[in-house]
């Protein structure tokens, strides 16, 4: 599998090497060092072949996290091993990931290397289960000789449940539970939409005693189709279709294949239960309708109106739409009846802030702009306008939380709270 | 403590030695730190291994796990030294009631890699394949094949452990771990070793529900290697396979669509095959928008291998493969290519309408990779033609230098016009092509432009001062322009006998000694049949008009025969490079395909009068031997430029050019 995993910073100096099968040579390593990550030629593939020697890697920051190869591995595997890897290390630092970090805790990276991977195959690498085990300045003591408890830590490792510990207890049980909506939009120049997704996440904290097994459910159309009409009640809430959705380790997928239930016995404290995409019937809360000319040799104006499409008694805040403006941009004049609009040479664009918007509401950004004297005979590319945005209380797709069911041998009745938010993704008009 | 130091110079390791000698337990350990601090920036400190081992003697798992580090690294370098540590090994692994420092000792233990140190290994090893901890057992799995890699013949009778625990073991984890390891083993001895019937695939699968992420990748990868008995097995394995599409890890995901589209050529129940499709579809298409790019970017290099095969995944999806601004070039470009095959005779509209935006893109070779897959698509659908050149010619209008995508524009035209002469009147497209020649400076697109002048003389003005603009220049151009330079002038000369005159001799004059035996070859031919029958030279460069049938590329990546072998593979390195193992590494064994019909999944059938690349695809296991050369033979026609002679129809009077070559 894989031979060896090398942290390296963007000098191209090795400042992790640990080593899993010896068919690997150091200086083959050194060799992609200088070649590709010093000289920044081809780094953008995440993948590079040099003489038999696959090198896969991912770039986080200014650090190259390397894993390297001279056998036909699942390289789509590797990459997120990688990803997990830097996600565990982030873990232990505080979220943390730098070169300070990398070389201050170097002990500990070789512990970790050394328990997540195992003759270059992918081992436990679960965060909060390799914190039970290795801690920075090793183990205490007492669990080192605590053969019961070690026991119990190594059979959770290696069980069908190695992401919840035994015997939790919380004085008040709570569960908050978090849906979060990036709507990712494409509009052509005359305002069609090309592309239009929402991804979603259900983000949960859960607070919980013991072994509790959850039961949650969303106006899932295909769930609702399944489920027997109570006598009398006509609903018409038809639910919505979720064209695909992902799921955390701790959902019975099984289950889920045969009746749509979504059943798990959730880790402790936080973590992202799901995932989901859906691409019909989406409510985009902005329309964006540009429009651009250019007035002489040296001058342009682009007129940008946005309006809100959702209900009055909802608010969006926190908006910047950014619309972009050529390199050679000396002046730019701004008229807007809402919000503050600046030009940011930094950014190349006008980025017209507005900290809170209604809903049902429109506004207008009018910009002109005076173009410097340039060499550049090239026309200016335009790219598209960009928008950020967030809606509280609202979500694109149409998503709800029906219920959540929680039950434990002990039970008890926990609080629940639940939030909706929409945010903007790809939030993008072309110009 | 100094992390990153210079070299160990001299009196550093002295330092280090006497640190590590030290009877204070903390200098001790800071010395170990610096030791391995010392390995990592690649400086060798083997000199310090008696000093370094002799601190085993503590009970601290921190330092116990750098000095393993340290030994692991050096022990073949040292393999007498190392035999010290033997028996602090097997004191671990044997009495120890931590099964961490078990684990971590057998661990480290088959990490030596010194065949004398191996023999010391087994005993020890085979309790812990044993052990009651399955903490234990799953590293101890793992052991054996670091074992067998080094001395394969003492192993035998850990093989044989190894089956009896694939057939007994109930813990998820180890078993993945287990299937893995043998797989290892499998490899290097090119032997069977995992028997899998039909209780270890329950096991199995029932193991996938159960495991950590990564086993569950180890076991689907493995089944997919496997042919199942009967249309019965294959289902029972689609069945359970199918809740895996809902993980979180796409490399779960993706290893689930593997195995179940692998299966699905066993299933005798079409419908079942149907919905089945429907179910990988969606998931397949959540991972092409995963927000990791470089994993975006494997999945997104297997595309290609699942349209070829199962063209009914992406029906009516192509807007699933548009570029975002922001997006990384690397994936940019995989995004084009696969536009570009899952184009067909009723999407190319929306595909070209997409690509006309890319064309505003910064970056020069994507621009250009775009107009190519404009002029790809214009020669591969007759009723694209008109929109591709329409898109093309308005690019042209706003060159105003010698850059990359024009050099393609002016290539990409000169195919269009070949498949299609009449193409030069729609929407002015000759003039504004013809505008830009100018700007030509590759060998290639030069030659397009030599091209275009001989075919369209006529329509051109002032063609013959142009064609001696470059016949003065022909000493300094490339073999492949001074080629196509003849037959153009050779094609202008039967057009304006009279007023070519003087240039083709000029050119035959300075082309018939040179250097080059094809120019010189081609040379040669022409004079002679131009002072014997010229009836005969308009025969050979004069080209018909209307659409040339038959001139649209193969645009199938994979042969059909390997098509199932680079399945089971999907997601290996093999096939991000779109190769099958074995052309990519030497040591596999060529794997034979026996399945003869590859089958193709299309969605409906409609009546189509443009033929699409796939549709040729189905059940040709007859012809595949012949495929191969007519591909080659496309690709020859696209290149030379000497076209099948047809019904010409010159209206120029060409009956005085005879005496001209009596004069040379």
């Amino acid at each position: 599998m894989i031979s060896s995993i090398v942290f390296i910073n963007h000098k191209g100096e090795i400042l992790i090497y640990r080593v899993y099968k010896d068919d690997i040579t150091r200086s083959e390593t050194t060799q992609f060092c200088a070649k590709i990550v010093a000289t920044k030629e081809n780094k953008e593939c995440p993948i590079i072949n040099i003489d038999g020697t696959s090198f896969i890697h991912i770039t986080i920051k200014d650090i190259v996290v390397l894993a390297t190869t001279k056998v036909n591995v699942n390289v789509a595997m590797t990459l997120q091993f990688l990803y997990q890897l830097v996600k565990v290390c982030r873990a232990y630092f505080g979220g943390e990931f730098d070169e300070n970090c990398i070389k201050k805790h170097f002990v500990l990276i070789y512990e970790i290397l050394d328990e997540v991977m195992d003759y270059g195959v992918p081992q436990i690498a679960d965060a909060d289960l390799l914190k039970k085990y290795i801690q920075e300045g090793g183990l205490k003591p007492e669990l080192m000789n605590d053969v019961e408890k070690l026991k119990q830590l190594t059979s959770q490792a290696t069980g069908a449940t190695s992401w919840r510990p035994p015997n939790l207890v919380y004085r008040k049980n709570e569960v908050y539970l978090d849906v979060i909506e990036s709507v990712n939009v494409l509009m052509s120049v005359k305002g069609t939409i090309l592309k239009a997704d929402v991804a979603g996440s259900i983000q949960v904290k859960c607070l919980l005693s013991g072994m509790p097994e959850c039961k949650f459910g969303m106006n899932d159309k295909l769930l609702m189709q399944r489920e027997p009409r109570k006598p009398g009640q006509t609903t018409t809430d038809k639910g919505i279709t979720i064209d695909d959705l992902k799921f955390h380790q701790c959902v019975k997928l099984p289950k889920f294949d045969k009746e749509r239930a979504i059943t798990f016995i959730p880790p402790d404290g936080q973590f992202e239960l799901m995932t989901y995409r859906i691409t019909e019937n989406i409510n985009l809360p902005f329309k964006i309708m540009p429009v651009y000319n250019e007035l002489g040799k040296n001058k342009l104006e682009i007129r940008v109106k946005i309006k809100s499409i959702f209900e009055k008694n909802l608010f969006a805040t926190n908006l910047a739409i950014k619309i972009p403006v050529p390199k050679n941009t000396a002046n730019v004049s701004t008229n807007s009846a809402i919000g503050k609009a600046k030009h940011e040479p930094d950014q190349q664009g006008v980025i017209w802030r507005i900290k809170k918007y209604p809903g049902d509401f429109e506004a207008l950004l009018r910009c002109e702009i005076d173009l410097g004297q340039t060499t550049n005979q090239q026309p200016w590319i335009k790219p598209p306008i960009s928008m950020e945005f967030q809606v509280p209380m609202f979500t694109a797709s149409g998503l709800r939380v029906r219920f959540l069911r929680i039950y434990e041998k002990a039970g008890y009745k926990p609080t629940k709270w639940i939030r909706y938010i929409t945010k903007a993704g790809e939030y993008l008009h072309r110009l | 403590m100094a992390y990153f130091g210079n070299n160990p110079q001299r009196g550093e390791l002295q330092e280090l030695y006497a640190d590590l000698n030290d009877l204070n337990f903390e200098k001790k350990k800071e010395a170990v730190k610096k030791v391995i601090a010392y390995m990592t920036v690649g400086k060798d400190v083997s000199e310090l291994f008696q000093s370094v081992i002799k601190c085993l003697e503590f009970n601290d798992i921190e330092m116990k796990k750098l000095i393993y580090l340290y030994i692991v690294n050096y022990s073949r370098q040292k393999p007498d030294d190392a035999i010290m540590v033997i028996q602090n090994f097997r004191k671990d692994v044997r009495k120890s009631e931590n099964p961490l420092v078990r684990a971590l000792a057998i661990r480290t233990f088959g990490c030596l890699r010194v065949p004398k140190l191996n023999e010391y290994l087994i005993e020890p090893l085979k309790d812990c394949i044993q052990d009651d901890d399955p903490y234990v057992r799953k590293t101890a799995v793992l052991c054996v094949p670091k074992v067998f890699e080094v001395s394969p013949d003492i192993c035998p009778a850990l093989l044989e452990q190894l089956q009896k625990l694939l057939e007994k073991e109930s813990n998820a984890l180890v078993l993945a771990n287990l299937i893995q390891s043998m797989r290892e083993i499998e490899v290097v001895s090119g032997k069977q070793l995992i028997n899998l019937n039909q209780k270890i695939i329950q096991k199995l699968l029932l193991a996938v529900d159960e495991c950590i992420e990564w086993g569950q990748i180890f076991i689907l990868d493995y089944l997919a290697t496997h042919n199942p008995q009967d249309s019965k097995q294959a289902e029972i394995i689609i069945e359970r396979t199918l809740p895996r599409l809902s993980h979180i890890n796409p490399t779960v995901t993706f290893c689930a669509v593997k195995v179940i589209l692998k299966y699905l050529d066993f299933l005798d129940n079409g419908e079942l095959v149907k919905n089945l499709c429907k179910k990988v579809a969606p998931s397949l298409i959540s991972l092409l928008s995963w927000n990791q790019p470089e994993v975006q970017y494997t999945i997104l290099r297997n595309i290609s291998l699942i349209l070829q095969k199962f063209p009914i995944l992406f029906e009516n999806e192509v807007k699933v493969f548009f570029c975002s601004f922001n997006e990384p070039y690397y994936i940019k470009y995989e995004k084009l290519d696969i536009m570009v095959r899952i184009c067909d005779s009723k999407n190319f509209g929306q595909v070209l309408n997409e690509l006309l935006i890319y064309l505003n893109e910064a970056d020069p070779h994507f621009v250009r990779k775009t107009i190519k897959s404009i002029g790809k698509i214009a020669i591969t659908y007759d009723k694209a033609l008109e929109k591709a050149v329409s898109i093309l010619v308005e690019f042209a209008k706003n060159v105003q230098q010698p850059t990359e995508p024009v050099q393609e524009l002016l290539m990409q035209m000169q195919l269009i016009y070949k498949k299609s002469k009449q193409m030069y009147k729609y929407d002015e497209s000759l003039k504004i092509i013809y505008s830009i020649v100018d700007y030509a400076n590759e060998p290639e697109s030069k030659s397009a432009c030599a091209w275009i002048l001989g075919e369209f003389g006529e329509y051109i003005p002032k063609s013959v001062e142009k064609m001696k603009e470059y016949i003065d220049n022909f000493q300094m151009e490339d073999r492949l322009v001074q080629l196509q330079l003849l037959t153009s002038a050779v094609q202008l000369y039967l057009k304006y006998p009279s007023q070519c005159a003087t240039i083709i001799q000029q050119l035959i004059t300075s082309a018939k000694d040179s250097f080059n035996p094809d120019v010189r070859d081609r040379t040669y031919i022409y004079w002679r049949l131009l002072s014997t029958d010229p009836e005969v030279v308009k025969n050979l460069v004069c080209f018909n008009s209307g659409v040339v049938s038959n001139f649209s590329k193969d645009l199938r990546l994979w042969e059909t025969q390997d098509l199932v072998l680079a399945l089971e593979n999907m997601g290996s390195i093999s096939n991000l490079f779109h190769k099958l193992p074995h052309q990519l590494y030497k040591n596999i064994k060529i794997k034979i395909n026996n399945q003869h019909d590859v089958k193709i999944y299309k969605g409906e059938e409609k009546p189509d009068t443009q033929p699409q690349p796939q549709a040729q695809n189905q059940q040709d296991g007859s012809n595949q031997n012949n495929k191969k050369d007519q591909q080659q033979q496309q690709d020859i026609d696209l290149l030379s430029f000497d076209e099948p002679p047809s019904n010409i129809n010159i209206n120029n009077n060409n009956n005085n050019k005879t005496d001209v070559f009596e004069l040379i």
